[in-house]
């Protein structure tokens, strides 16, 4: 099974909002007004700009982060420009400082196609040959991050995704709270149960479009051989009208005909849907491992449990966790590419790889990580399953955005509010594909050969 | 009498016409470029009028355009509710200040706050609906943004809601200015309410409505993204998508800004025509002036 990861945020990234706009304009005047950095080829100690996301999605992450530019100072001389973007202009204001020739000298990247149109824009420079293979290859990059067989990220954090849910209401429900279902047959018995006792099984938000997004990955999955198989329905070599392509939209109408999902789930965003298992109002949330303390906080930590989506598909990759991590690449014109490249290994040297789970409690996407520090039960069972385990990539980073907007984002609304089928939907995503591929002939063909990395 | 050559005075109007070309006619023409070109980061080939026909071709474009035309069924009902508490306010009712005041409050609001709280009355389970249960309709607890059905008139609600205080205080205003003469005359001569309004009031407010009627027009069309990206983010399903959210979709989103900049070129040219209306219904005007 190969492995790959992608974070929960596709969320906000895709809210790039009316700001995005600004951000277009901004972009490039903030690059040339932030000046450019301190090159160190005349060998003395550079500076470095790093614009970089995380703290909003792994709280306690830019303790971590300071501690690593702080000890990076101390051993090389070097130091690094740390500025911390908000989720919308992160990427956008990328790539138009890197258009206007002035991109920072390191750069948060989230995975798939969020940095791989960068790539073929020309803007990351490529990390075979910058970076030293063993860290290239512990990173926890992902496959996502390969095109024509270069690399052009490092990990950072580590996301898991799954459901999480109450023991509580498990138990009330009759429910063997520490054993949750793990084929469908299961899952649908317990959501009965859980409705017979006057609990809502399944708590969630589709307003914004993010719940249909982490359905999709979650149970699409189920029916595929691996990740290039999402590619190609992505581009529409697959079609999405054979039922095994959209079986995962019929049981989404089969969860709500049935009475599962909360009714009033088109008023409600993500979190607003998650917030309803966090107050008890729900048994179960679509979730993502970072917001795990956070469960346990208001829940009680012995109280929240989190497992991967009972399966009903037959494909080599049902009933694997899925992961994602986010990541950090080197720009193509970046001046300090040497000293950049020095960072990256810095951030995954093992001291630093350890550190992150002490200062921060956040999961390292790196493979070497020693997860015999994590003193939380919950977390370390998730540590061992999904991150050290065998697991999924996160298909969404494959999705192209016209996808997410005209097909997932709709089908998952339209299903949830019964105005339409999967079946239908299928058909809907089968359009939309056709339409994307007429209006970007030649992201097809970059999908094509991204296809190849894929498949490996 | 001081004689000069005859390119002096371009000369001096010269910089002031660079600057406005630079501000205004440059964005325009990069727009219509970007329409015909099939954009990659901040370039790409002309691709002549296929980001035209691929937007026509888009049933999302459609459903789009289609909705930002229904959103213009607001501008009669803004109108209406203006000139009439407009006309109620200039009658100098008790405490017509402070109404002033009240019902011009819902338009210095941010448009994404009025969006966000918005979207909090009017969720299924939200306050409008508890309210309504409370008073045991529940029938009439309806999900407003969450139905494909109610949600783009529920948006428009909203819309409503804040910018009718604009449209309020520009006829306020304009009566404010009026002769009081003619009304004193009407009374006089025992015009009712109604007739006062119909043959002196009205008249009166030509120039103002005709003004309103294309502000609030554009404002339908390419002044509401606010509104819908707030209140619903143009779902559930296609429910509520308008022009100015393909745009951002496709061009922020999508990356595809050739087709993003072809709809807003088309956007451009509804909106000009309106205003075109706007300078004919005015000239028309000044001639029916002279001819009397």
């Amino acid at each position: 099974m190969e492995h790959f990861e992608r974070p929960l945020s596709r969320r906000q990234l895709l809210q790039y909002g009316a700001g995005g706009l600004a951000a277009a304009s901004l972009g490039p005047l903030l690059a040339a007004c932030g000046g450019s950095s301190n090159s160190s080829s005349g060998g003395g100690p550079a500076t470095l700009k790093m614009w970089w996301w995380g703290q909003q999605e792994a709280v306690g992450i830019q303790k971590w982060m300071q501690d690593t530019v702080a000890k990076f100072k101390a051993n090389t001389g070097n130091t690094i420009a740390p500025t911390l973007m908000s989720t919308d202009n992160v990427i956008p204001q990328f790539t138009n400082a890197a258009a206007a020739g002035h991109p920072p000298d390191i750069q948060f990247l989230f995975n798939g196609i969020y940095h791989m149109e960068n790539v073929w824009l020309g803007y990351i420079a490529p990390l075979n040959g910058l970076v030293s293979d063993q860290v290239l290859a512990d990173s926890g990059a992902t496959q996502l991050s390969v095109f024509e067989g270069k690399q052009y990220r490092v990990g950072f954090y580590s996301i898991g995704f799954g459901i999480a849910y109450s023991k509580e209401l498990f138990d009330q429900a009759g429910l063997d709270a520490d054993n949750p279902p793990q084929d469908w047959d299961s899952f649908m018995s317990a959501c009965d149960k859980l409705k017979s006792s006057g609990v809502q099984p399944i708590g969630a938000g589709v307003k914004d479009g993010f719940f249909g997004e982490w359905y999709l990955v979650n149970t699409l999955t189920q029916n595929l051989e691996s990740p290039a198989d999402a590619l190609n329905l992505f581009i529409g070599n697959l079609d999405w009208r054979e039922p095994k392509y959209h079986e995962h939209w019929v049981k989404l109408q089969e969860l709500k005909e049935a009475g599962y999902i909360n009714d009033d789930v088109n008023s409600l965003q993500l979190y607003q849907g998650i917030q309803l298992m966090q107050t008890k109002k729900a048994a179960m949330a679509l979730d993502t491992t970072p917001d795990i303390p956070n469960n346990q906080k208001q829940l009680g930590a012995d109280n929240v449990g989190y497992f991967v989506m009972p399966t009903f598909g037959t494909g080599a990759m049902a009933g694997i966790p899925i992961l994602d991590t986010q990541g950090f690449g080197i720009p193509a014109k970046g001046q300090n590419q040497d000293v950049a490249a020095k960072f990256l290994e810095f951030m995954h040297s093992p001291e630093r790889v350890q550190a992150m789970w002490t200062l921060s409690q956040q999961i390292p996407a790196n493979t070497t990580f020693d997860a015999s520090v994590v003193d939380d039960p919950l977390i370390k069972a998730i540590q061992e399953k999904w991150v050290a385990g065998d697991h999924n990539a996160y298909i969404a980073d494959l999705m192209p955005t016209k996808f997410w907007t005209d097909a997932m984002f709709i089908a998952s609304q339209k299903i949830l509010a019964g105005d339409m089928t999967g079946e239908e939907a299928g058909d809907l995503a089968h359009d939309v594909t056709e339409t994307w591929k007429k209006q970007n002939p030649d992201m097809v063909e970059n999908y094509t050969k991204w296809g190849q990395d894929l498949n490996g | 009498m001081l004689r000069t050559r005859p390119w002096v005075p371009y000369l001096y109007v010269a910089p002031a016409i660079a600057l406005l070309a630079l501000i205004f006619a440059y964005p325009i023409v990069k727009v219509i470029d970007f329409s015909t070109r099939l954009i990659r980061g901040s370039t790409g080939p002309r691709v002549g009028t296929l980001n035209y026909r691929l937007v026509f071709e888009d049933p999302t474009f459609r459903d789009a355009a289609k909705h930002s035309a229904l959103l213009l069924l607001a501008v009669p009902v803004l109108l209406f509710i203006s000139v009439v508490v407009s006309v109620l306010l200039y009658e100098r009712m008790r405490g017509w200040k402070l109404y002033r005041s009240i019902l011009f409050i819902p338009y210095i609001l941010a448009v994404p706050i009025v969006g966000i709280v918005a979207s909090y009355l009017f969720s299924l389970n939200g306050v409008v609906n508890s309210i309504l249960r409370g008073m045991g309709l529940d029938g009439l607890a309806l999900d407003w943004l969450g139905s494909e059905r109610l949600a783009l008139w529920t948006v428009m609600a909203v819309i409503i809601w804040r910018e009718v205080g604009f449209g309020i205080i520009l006829f306020l205003a304009r009566l404010l200015s009026m002769s009081e003469e003619p009304l004193e005359a009407a009374r006089i001569d025992g015009a009712s309410w109604w007739n006062r309004l119909r043959y002196v009031i009205l008249p009166e407010l030509r120039g103002t409505i005709e003004f309103y009627v294309v502000v609030a027009s554009i404002t339908m069309l390419a002044w509401v993204f606010a509104y819908v990206y707030t209140l619903t983010s143009g779902g559930p399903g296609t429910s509520t998508t308008i022009l100015e959210l393909y745009i951002y979709n496709q061009g922020l989103r999508n990356s595809l800004p050739g087709m993003a900049s072809a709809v807003a070129v088309l956007l451009l040219g509804a909106t000009t025509i309106l205003i075109g209306i706007r300078f004919w219904f005015n000239s028309r005007r000044s001639d029916e002036e002279v001819t009397a």
